[in-house]
């Protein structure tokens, strides 16, 4: 899945144009306001609990796959030639509520609370722009990776608290 | 300034508001001055709408009006844009003029403001320009939000080529801002110290999802940015117009091309006629349907204009109506009045006007294949014959039709299939035979091969066999077979007759094919070539028949193995001598036989060559069963007089026969081979293939040999088979045999010969010992009366001891000397009993054994004189009972014994020898119990032996 995240960012990034797909194109500042960051300083997230660890990957997944849908829905007017894309988008989707349905079952069987799933995106996602959507897909592919690096830690950590 | 400014408007305000009440007042022209002006953007588009009224009209009064209208840019003394527009004004009607502003509205501050005049000829007293509105300001700036940068316009569509202008507006004035279109960095101008302006010329067509533009600031992330959609639009294709009925054009066109829009941004065509000012919005991209005006319009001018969302294309088509005809297919076709030949073909058309004339061409297929055409002018009706037609045909004719005046478009063609009638075979049969003798009748086996499409002329229903018999020429018989049959047996006698044969079908009869037979069968006895196929056929040749000869027939059959046989037969001028037969039945392996036969002046065949041959020989399928004979030490004889060399898949040329040995030299007469699997061999050649017999020679005796025969054809030998295992006899078993069995045949013959002989041989060589119970002594002793007499069982007599005597040299005496010696030979008794006192002495003697031995049993420790000897030693001296019979001497002897005497004296032949050596001989006579000497087997009591029995011999006789 980690590796799924990578390709995506890149095939995203390709069909893009400039200057997305300019070879190392990164702009880390640039966010959304309806999406967590997945960056975190090590030491604020070794500091977490697990039901909070848990929990922030839980909500970043519940927007995630929202804002998936979103880009995939941009790309499909932006552009609509490129099956690869948009089966890629729609593939990480799927991967994302995955993880999303298994998160909730090991919050449930810790006896953790879930996040009630909420619109994220409200109604600011529309008007955008194809320039500002192309740059929201970035960002939602980009953290999509790291929220998958994170939560493959978090499960890690998770797995080595309770063995077997 | 800026006080002196309000001031001075204010002052302008009043003297105008004064002016407009002296006007009122003095009732001088009014002023009619645009008022309610507002002002509306259109972002997308980039446009400013204006809507304003007049209020100032009478009721129902219009008056042409100019308005001029100013467009500033960020401030109001800037004024970049003056347009006058004019237009018809009623009172209180809203009007609405629209501005594109080539910069993004969002980069600047925009103020509009206009003024009116009356402009029309009613009233020229009012062409004068009213007072300006004021200045509407727009600032779509102060809405955009709080984000440090933003770029414009965003998603704007424009034409390949056209001219752009983009701005960035930035909030930030630490950051130095680059925009860069595609990665390549652009310069522009600094509108105000926020604002930047880029002027985009010629823009080209970068991908249909758009050109990026972006902008960032060199510090940090900060990108913003628009995507500019760079559209293609080309001019329709192909613009053409066409009608079919007069009644409607049909226009069709190809799209053109339409890159980088955006798919719900589609085009849309409308078709305009100029002459006519007609106009129609096409509902199909590529073509559209057009009424025919009824008043007779010759001429058109179409423009055909695609639109899209930035701009139109037009493309124009001027044409004469009836230049543009499409005729309609032809109608009501028919194929009438067909005969075996001709056909008749007839159309109708469509009118195209009342004096043009139609084109039409007519095509007639045969067997898919086009075989005549015709061009056919026609007003309404058409009519065509089409002549030289083949009888019993299918055939289809097809017409289409074209303007003949002003060639445009051929119709689609109207096809109709039809079948010429049926007419008489046009050819005799193609007829052949075989000919068998069966019981005394001929019995004519006719073939003939059905008769080509062509040549039947329809369904053949019957051949008729007519026999004519040469010998009685009135004679007629008239055979009809159905149609398929393709031959027929007929049983004739021995008379000669002409066969006709001809072929029937519902018209009529074809011309007759002759064959005659005769008594004789013509089967001569030809001696058979062999011809050598190829993979194009077999090429027979022969010798041309000298006069009277009316054709050749070369006959085969396709299946040889087949009792069907497939008989073919190929008819050839009186001129040919060779030919090819050649036929895809033909397979690789199989014998062929070609009969060629010579056709008489009176349609007699005659046999003349016989050839037989292999479209392609193959190797022997099969090895012959091979029998070995006449083995000897040197040689053997192979044969194989069954094997089938005709049925093999080629001609037996040969055989080689290998032969493996031990020996590493090859005989005469055979060479080394290596065989498949690489063992060496020796082979031998066998050229003959008629010859069945092979005597393998030279070989060695006692040897082992494996041998294998193959014959081989031109392509090579038979499989590889198993070897035949021989081994050769050894050189002289035969004269051992010679020897051995004569010798066990004497043998046995003498053995034969010794037992009927036998009681002789026995006689002569092993008489029977005498049995002393059944010895007619005892009846003797029983008759003296001495019951006590009996016969000794030597069961009964227990050996106990053995005593060697030694011999002493030089203590040889005369047995009358008594000086005491010790005996030495065994003592078989208990020792007690010998030396209680002079014990019994038994001495046997048996006969059997020969003279010496009895001559060196002389046990002569019992003192005797030689007068008293009686027994059988006397046969030896010259005794005075020599004559008598043994039988008397026993008698004698045993006569003698004492009764009461048991004491026995018993002497071992084993010690016979011992008691034959003469220094043995016992000399004590006080000690006969000692000595037991067999003499004859029954025991002689001591009292009668004590002159003892036994006879010694002289001293000097006993040592010769």
């Amino acid at each position: 899945m980690q590796k799924n995240t990578s390709t995506l960012l890149q095939t995203y990034l390709q069909y893009q144009g400039s200057p997305f797909s300019d070879p190392g194109f990164s702009a880390p500042e640039l966010q959304l306001s309806s999406l967590p960051p997945a960056a975190v300083s090590f030491k604020t997230w070794h500091a977490l609990d697990d039901g909070e660890r848990l929990g922030h990957a839980q909500g970043a997944f519940l927007a995630l796959t929202q804002h998936l849908q979103l880009v995939g829905d941009d790309q499909r007017d932006l552009n609509p030639g490129s099956p690869i894309l948009l089966a890629q988008l729609g593939a990480a989707r799927l991967r994302a509520q995955g993880l999303l349905g298994n998160m909730a079952a090991i919050m449930t069987a810790l006896g953790l609370p879930i996040h009630p799933e909420e619109d994220t995106l409200g109604v600011v996602a529309f008007g955008a722009s194809a320039f500002e959507r192309k740059c929201r897909g970035y960002v939602v592919t980009r953290e999509y990776g790291h929220w998958t690096d994170r939560a493959v830690r978090d499960l890690a950590l998770l797995k080595a608290k309770y063995p077997g | 300034m800026a006080l002196f400014s309000a001031f001075q408007t204010t002052f302008l305000l009043a003297l105008l508001s004064l002016k407009t009440y002296q006007s009122e007042v003095l009732s001088e022209p009014l002023s009619l001055a645009p008022e309610s002006l507002e002002v509306s953007i259109d972002s997308a588009r980039q446009c400013l709408h204006l809507q304003w009224s007049v209020h100032n009209l009478a009721y129902h009064q219009e008056l042409k009006m100019v308005f001029q209208i100013e467009i500033s840019r960020i401030k109001t003394s800037n004024v970049i844009w003056v347009e006058n527009y004019s237009t018809t004004v009623k009172r209180n009607q809203v009007l609405r003029w629209s501005w594109e502003s080539k910069l993004p509205l969002e980069c600047a501050k925009h103020s509009v403001r206009m003024r009116g005049a009356v402009d029309d000829a009613q009233v020229p007293e009012l062409r004068f320009w009213s007072n300006w509105t004021s200045w509407e300001e727009v600032d779509v700036q102060s809405s955009l939000g709080h984000d440090p940068l933003f770029v414009f316009p965003k998603d704007k569509l424009v034409e390949e080529g056209s001219n752009v202008t983009i701005c960035y507006v930035s909030r930030s004035h630490q950051n130095n801002i680059s925009c860069y279109l595609e990665g390549v960095r652009m310069h522009g101008e600094q509108l105000d110290p926020n604002v930047c302006v880029f002027h985009l010329k010629n823009v080209p067509f970068v991908r249909e999802t758009g050109t990026n533009i972006y902008c960032k600031a060199d510090q940090g992330d900060l990108i913003k940015g628009i995507v500019l959609f760079v559209s293609i639009f080309e001019e329709p294709k192909d613009f053409s117009c066409e009608t079919r009925d007069l009644k409607t054009l049909n226009c069709t066109w190809a799209p053109g091309s339409d890159a980088g829009l955006l798919t719900q941004l589609s085009q849309s065509y409308t078709l305009f006629e100029s002459f006519s000012g007609k106009k129609t919005l096409c509902k199909h991209k590529s073509w559209c349907n057009w009424q025919v005006s009824p008043d007779s319009q010759e001429m058109y001018n179409f423009t055909l204009t695609a639109e899209n969302y930035l701009r139109k294309r037009s493309v124009h088509l001027l044409f004469n109506l009836t230049h543009r005809v499409h005729p309609m297919a032809p109608f009501n076709v028919f194929v009438k009045n067909v005969s075996a030949t001709n056909a008749t073909m007839t159309w109708k058309v469509h009118s195209i006007g009342n004096y043009s004339t139609l084109l039409c061409q007519i095509e007639l297929y045969g067997e898919g294949k086009v075989i005549q055409k015709q061009n056919v002018s026609v007003k309404v009706n058409g009519k065509h014959l089409m002549k030289k037609l083949e009888p019993s045909t299918e055939y289809a004719a097809q017409v289409r039709c074209a303007n003949a005046n002003h060639f445009w478009k051929w119709s689609e063609w109207t096809r109709r299939n039809f079948t010429t009638a049926e007419a008489a075979p046009s050819e005799a049969p193609d007829v052949w035979r075989n000919m068998k003798s069966v019981q005394g009748h001929c019995v004519v086996t006719l073939f003939w091969k059905p008769l080509s499409k062509l040549q039947a002329n329809g369904k053949i229903l019957f051949y008729n066999v007519v026999l004519e018999n040469l010998d009685r020429p009135s004679t007629l018989k008239l055979l009809s077979i159905p149609a398929p049959a393709n031959g027929t047996e007929l049983t004739l006698d021995q008379c000669s007759y002409q066969i006709h044969v001809t072929a029937n079908n519902s018209v009529g009869t074809s011309p007759a094919s002759v064959i005659a037979v005769s008594g004789d069968p013509g089967n001569k006895e030809v001696e058979e070539e062999r011809v050598k196929g190829t993979e194009d056929g077999f090429c027979l040749s022969w010798k041309p028949q000298p006069g009277g000869v009316t054709g050749y027939v070369v006959e085969w059959c396709e299946r040889p193995g087949d009792p069907l046989c497939d008989l073919q037969w190929k008819n050839l001028g009186p001129n040919t001598t060779s030919t090819v037969v050649s036929s895809d039945a033909f397979r690789p392996g199989v014998r062929y036989n070609f009969r060629i036969y010579g056709i008489s002046t009176e349609r007699i065949p005659y046999l003349l060559e016989k050839k037989t041959g292999y479209s392609q020989e193959l190797v022997p399928s099969d090895n012959p069963q091979v029998l070995m004979s006449n083995l000897t030490s040197y040689s053997f004889t192979l044969s194989w007089k069954d094997y089938a060399a005709e049925s093999q898949p080629g001609f037996v040329q040969g055989y080689s026969l290998y032969l493996k040995s031990k020996a590493a030299r090859c005989l005469p007469g055979s060479e080394k081979a290596v065989l498949s699997d690489d063992s060496i061999c020796c082979k031998y050649k066998i050229d003959n293939p008629k010859q069945k017999t092979f005597v393998v020679e030279n070989l060695q005796p006692a040897s082992f040999y494996e041998f294998f025969l193959t014959p081989y054809t031109s392509v090579g030998e038979g499989p590889q088979g198993a070897f035949t295992k021989v081994t050769t006899p050894d050189e002289y078993s035969h004269i051992l045999i010679r020897i051995i069995l004569p010798m066990i045949f004497s043998i046995l013959l003498i053995m034969i010969l010794c037992y009927l002989k036998s009681q002789w041989m026995k006689e002569k060589c092993y008489p029977d010992i005498p049995d002393p119970y059944k010895s007619s002594v005892l009846s003797l002793i029983k008759s003296k009366e001495n019951p006590r007499l009996t016969i000794m069982n030597v069961k009964d007599c227990i050996p106990d001891a053995i005593e060697v005597i030694n011999k002493q040299e030089g203590t040889r005496k005369s047995l009358t000397e008594t000086e005491p010696t010790k005996p030495t030979y065994l003592y078989l008794l208990p020792t007690e009993k010998s030396h209680s006192g002079p014990g019994p002495c038994i001495c046997f003697e048996n006969f059997t054994y020969n003279q010496a031995a009895s001559d060196s049993v002389s046990c002569g420790h019992v003192p005797v004189t030689p007068k008293a000897q009686p027994s059988q030693l006397g046969l030896l001296t010259s005794s005075e009972n020599g004559p008598k019979a043994l039988g008397k001497n026993y008698v004698n002897s045993l006569g003698e014994i004492p009764a009461g005497e048991t004491n026995l004296n018993y002497v071992s032949q084993l010690a016979s020898p011992m008691c034959g050596d003469k220094s043995s001989l016992p000399t004590n006579p006080p000690e006969p119990a000692l000595c037991s000497e067999y003499k004859t087997q029954m025991a002689i009591p001591m009292g009668l032996a004590s002159p003892p029995s036994i006879t010694l011999l002289d001293e000097g006789e006993h040592d010769h």
